[in-house]
């Protein structure tokens, strides 16, 4: 219903960025089969001070952090496809079964060029 | 003319204040390839139902159809879901947005402070409702029987809503002490022209029916009539008030979320599936 957890996370993005850390933030934005978090799920990457939110705890997150690590780097944003349907006969607690795009931004105010 | 797209602390900074003054907004984040993508348009909604777009793609037909998309995802229409979609650019291919809908904090009226009201309210408040419950006798619509209550109000029955809003986002449901009251309460609810998410009333077969007959003979849209959940409640043959409450609630889950009401294991059929499965390898074999 009402998603508080955003709130916090959007509270969270907007102190960062008017303190001008560069932050990266992903976002689940397609899911097929079963997955760990929804659609809308977010995650914020400040790679000094943490997360805040979660897109899939065990499951697939390094990717993500991966890519956060990169768009970091070159600014330029990213779409990640999370494969979690591997090994689904093992009994790893990160198996579930399904694939997740996870799209992945800086949050670091951009210049205004016009 | 040249695109204006919101950076996502932009976009942060006007979803935080929407949802403060309980404003609906929508937000749509243009995807890769597009070279501006992560670029926001946000959209909100007034309260009196009129569209705010701030930011926008440079393109007239693209824009409209994107406000489009908006004001039907915000009334929760099938093909206007948070996810991606496509649209077509005026003068290229089409591009790809990324809907999210951020809706106000969703309202629980309870009118009747008795004994059902009780557990429904604190239902409502673990939901993540905003509840009110109104009454108009003094010694129970009290702070102490609703702690979880964002506000308990003591109404004059002759005019139920007078001083409470009533927005797209309210829930009402009826649990007064007679049928008196709740015609006095429908009647209300459907003689205004606004919206509302959800009127559910309690009662018995012959309570409810009275109630519509008495709407009917009075002449009200009779859509507007039908779309009142009466007797409410889902059937878990609830006995005491928290069940009650409990079924209240599923219910408005139930038409919040769209499911089936029905148990996930008998819709599953996980166990059997997997006797039937097995069973079938063993035939089989013995073939």
């Amino acid at each position: 219903m009402i998603r508080t957890e955003d709130a916090a996370l959007y509270r969270a993005l907007d102190e960062k960025a008017k303190a001008g850390r560069p932050c990266a933030l992903a976002t689940v934005v397609a899911t097929r089969g079963s997955t760990p978090r929804k659609v809308g799920a977010k995650m914020l990457v400040d790679p000094e001070e943490g997360l805040v939110g979660t897109v899939g705890g065990g499951c697939g997150e390094g990717e993500v952090l991966e890519a956060a690590d990169e768009v970091l780097r070159t600014g330029v944003p990213q779409m990640v496809r999370i494969d979690l349907t591997k090994d689904f006969l093992s009994w790893d607690p990160a198996v579930c079964g399904g694939i997740m795009d996870v799209f992945v931004e800086t949050i670091i105010k951009r210049a205004t060029d016009e | 003319m040249t695109a204006t797209y919101l950076d996502a602390p932009a976009a942060t900074e006007l979803i935080l204040s929407a949802v403060e003054t309980g404003e609906a907004v929508v937000v749509l984040v243009l995807m890769p390839p597009s070279a501006e993508a992560g670029g926001r348009i946000v959209i909100r909604r007034a309260p009196d139902g009129t569209l705010a777009r701030v930011g926008g793609s440079g393109d007239d037909i693209l824009d409209a159809a994107l406000q489009d998309l908006a004001r039907n995802a915000m009334e929760g229409a099938e093909d206007a879901q948070e996810g991606l979609h496509s649209l077509g650019a005026d003068d290229g291919p089409e591009v790809r947005f990324f809907l999210e809908v951020h809706r106000p904090q969703p309202e629980l009226l309870i009118v009747g402070a008795g004994h059902i009201a009780q557990p429904l309210c604190s239902v409502g408040a673990l939901m993540g409702f905003r509840v009110r419950v109104l009454d108009d006798r003094p010694e129970f619509a009290t702070r102490e029987r609703f702690p979880e209550a964002e506000e308990v109000v003591r109404i004059d029955m002759a005019d139920p809503f007078g001083q409470v809003p009533l927005t797209p986002e309210t829930h009402v449901v009826l649990v007064t002490r007679g049928h008196k009251y709740d015609y006095a309460c429908l009647r209300q609810l459907l003689s205004r022209d606004d919206d509302i998410q959800y009127i559910g009333m309690i009662g018995s077969r012959r309570r409810v029916r009275a109630a519509f007959t008495e709407l009917v003979e009075e002449g009200f849209d009779r859509e507007r009539i039908a779309k009142i959940r009466a007797p409410v409640g889902l059937d878990l043959r609830a006995e005491t008030p928290a069940e009650i409450a409990v079924a209240v609630a599923a219910e408005i889950v139930l038409l919040w979320r769209g499911g089936s009401a029905q148990p996930l294991a008998d819709q599953e059929r996980i166990l059997p599936r997997f006797f039937e499965a097995v069973e079938g390898v063993k035939t089989r074999d013995k073939d």
